[in-house]
């Protein structure tokens, strides 16, 4: 690696402020499992590297009055193990279980995973079916965007340069949405999708209809996208086995696959409609699942 | 034209110090300045594992970390396994199974097999199958280092029922108090 300054920011506040010194080049180290792979390779590498890795305040994962807050540190093996995000969002833990292997989900973290902002990243998908927001940090305070707004295209995110990823916030509204998320690599481990999907519904027990359906896919679009011609198509609508597969068809029209070395595009499309279906199919399972464990009480 | 800072780490052990610049990887610090060549260079993109080490109990690629980012910090490598008098009971459990060729993936993997025992002494086989993925090993196929974690889980299992005052385990592989 050519050498670089690294500076260790102690807190947000101080990684901003470092951001804001060192100009646009700077680089910001978290989890370190792809920047470093990519200083390696790299023939420009920044002067300047800020490590906020050691950043009390950007880690821990808590229920707050806005709802679940998952700091930007959290690793991925941490909220494969919180009791809290299993409770409440197991289809996240399984996300998470799937991005690379132990080794990298030790040191890779949620904020990184968004940020790198790669099509085929774990995370989205599942965040966006629960209408996540993120909370951004600059030199002039803080904002907070929807999480599908942060994705500005490939391996681009909304950031500025002096900007920080600090917090990953579920709204209180969804705590304990039942959710799903479905994957499919060319192998189980160390693979990244060809696609992956994740579903989130309510169900009007009433009426047995889909309320409120998300649907989000990865890898088959510069960022992680919403299927929404496809939600609109549930909202409202009786749950039946034909209704989540003409959504997940209707999934696959939305989407815009490329053909590489991994899948062709049409492959990418079946998969899309399979797997949309799978996890509209799984998280209404879980939510009748949930709905008897209440009764039950 | 950047900064040497001395970064001081429990290694094995023991308290070390050396000196790292700003991009040494913590794999580069434990082979070319404290000589421990068991961890290896392999992808240098946190593909392959040959360079596991387990830092603060997680098994990490050495190759993914920056020195710097081990400082005060608890670092064991293979190295930290043996003693002069006998192999830590994974490496005697590989060694029985025949379950290293080569042997360039082995401390990486058994660095893993380590990880995974001192947190779940009595793992199913999706469970060892699950902590070796981040290893390539490009000889044995896996079956055998598979084998060799169930038994090594059986010894230490043993080896901690044996000892005075043991913690007596429960189905399910939770601790408790004897």
């Amino acid at each position: 690696m050519r050498a670089f300054e690294l500076v260790i920011a102690k807190d947000a506040a101080h990684a901003v402020a470092l951001l804001a010194e060192h100009g646009p080049s700077v680089k910001v180290l978290a989890g370190g499992t792809d920047l470093l792979v990519d200083l390696k390779s790299a023939s420009n590498v920044p002067q300047v590297v800020v490590d906020i890795s050691r950043a009390a305040d950007l880690k821990g994962i808590v229920i707050t009055e806005q709802g679940l807050r998952i700091g930007a540190l959290v690793t991925h093996t941490e909220i494969m193990r919180s009791p809290l995000i299993r409770e409440l969002f197991p289809a996240l833990a399984d996300a998470a279980h799937t991005i690379g292997a132990v080794q990298t989900r030790n040191l890779g973290t949620l904020g990184g995973n968004l940020v790198t902002c790669v099509p085929s990243m774990d995370s989205g998908p599942p965040l966006v079916a629960l209408d996540a927001l993120v909370t951004i940090a600059g030199t002039g305070g803080r904002r907070q965007v929807p999480l599908t707004g942060f994705f500005a295209g490939l391996r681009k995110t909304l950031l500025k340069p002096e900007e920080l990823l600090v917090e990953i916030v579920i709204p209180s509204e969804n705590l304990g949405k039942p959710a799903d998320f479905q994957k499919f690599g060319l192998r189980k481990g160390q693979a990244l999708a060809l696609v992956n999907a994740a579903a989130s519904l309510w169900v009007d027990w009433e009426r047995n209809v889909c309320v409120a359906p998300r649907i989000a896919l990865g890898a088959v679009a510069p960022t992680v996208i919403r299927a929404s011609t496809a939600e609109a198509h549930l909202d409202g609508r009786a749950i039946t086995p034909e209704a989540m597969a003409e959504a997940g068809r209707i999934a696959a029209s939305e989407a815009h696959p490329i053909t590489d070395f991994r899948a062709s595009a049409d492959y990418r499309r079946d998969l899309i409609a399979v797997l949309t279906r799978r996890a509209l199919a799984n998280a209404y399972a879980r939510a009748k699942a949930m709905r008897e464990g209440k009764n039950g009480d | 034209m950047t900064d040497v800072t001395n970064v001081t780490m429990r290694l094995n052990g023991e308290t070390r110090t050396a000196p790292a610049s700003p991009e040494t990887t913590l794999l580069a610090l434990l082979r070319d300045q404290f000589n421990l060549t068991g961890s290896k260079l392999g992808c240098d993109a946190g593909d392959c594992g040959a360079c596991t080490v387990i830092v603060d109990g997680k098994a990490v690629n050495a190759c993914l970390m920056l020195a710097a980012q081990a400082d005060g910090r608890d670092v064991l490598t293979i190295e930290g396994l043996a003693t002069l008098e006998r192999l830590h009971p994974i490496q005697k459990a590989f060694e029985d199974n025949a379950s290293l060729q080569c042997g360039f993936c082995g401390p990486g993997v058994i660095m893993s097999a380590k990880a995974l025992l001192d947190e779940n002494p009595d793992p199913t086989a999706p469970q060892i199958r699950d902590a070796l993925a981040g290893n390539l090993c490009r000889c044995t196929g896996y079956a055998k280092m598979i084998e060799a974690v169930h038994d090594a889980a059986r010894e230490l299992r043993a080896q901690a029922d044996a000892l005075p005052g043991h913690k007596r385990r429960r189905a399910g592989g939770e601790m408790e108090s004897a």
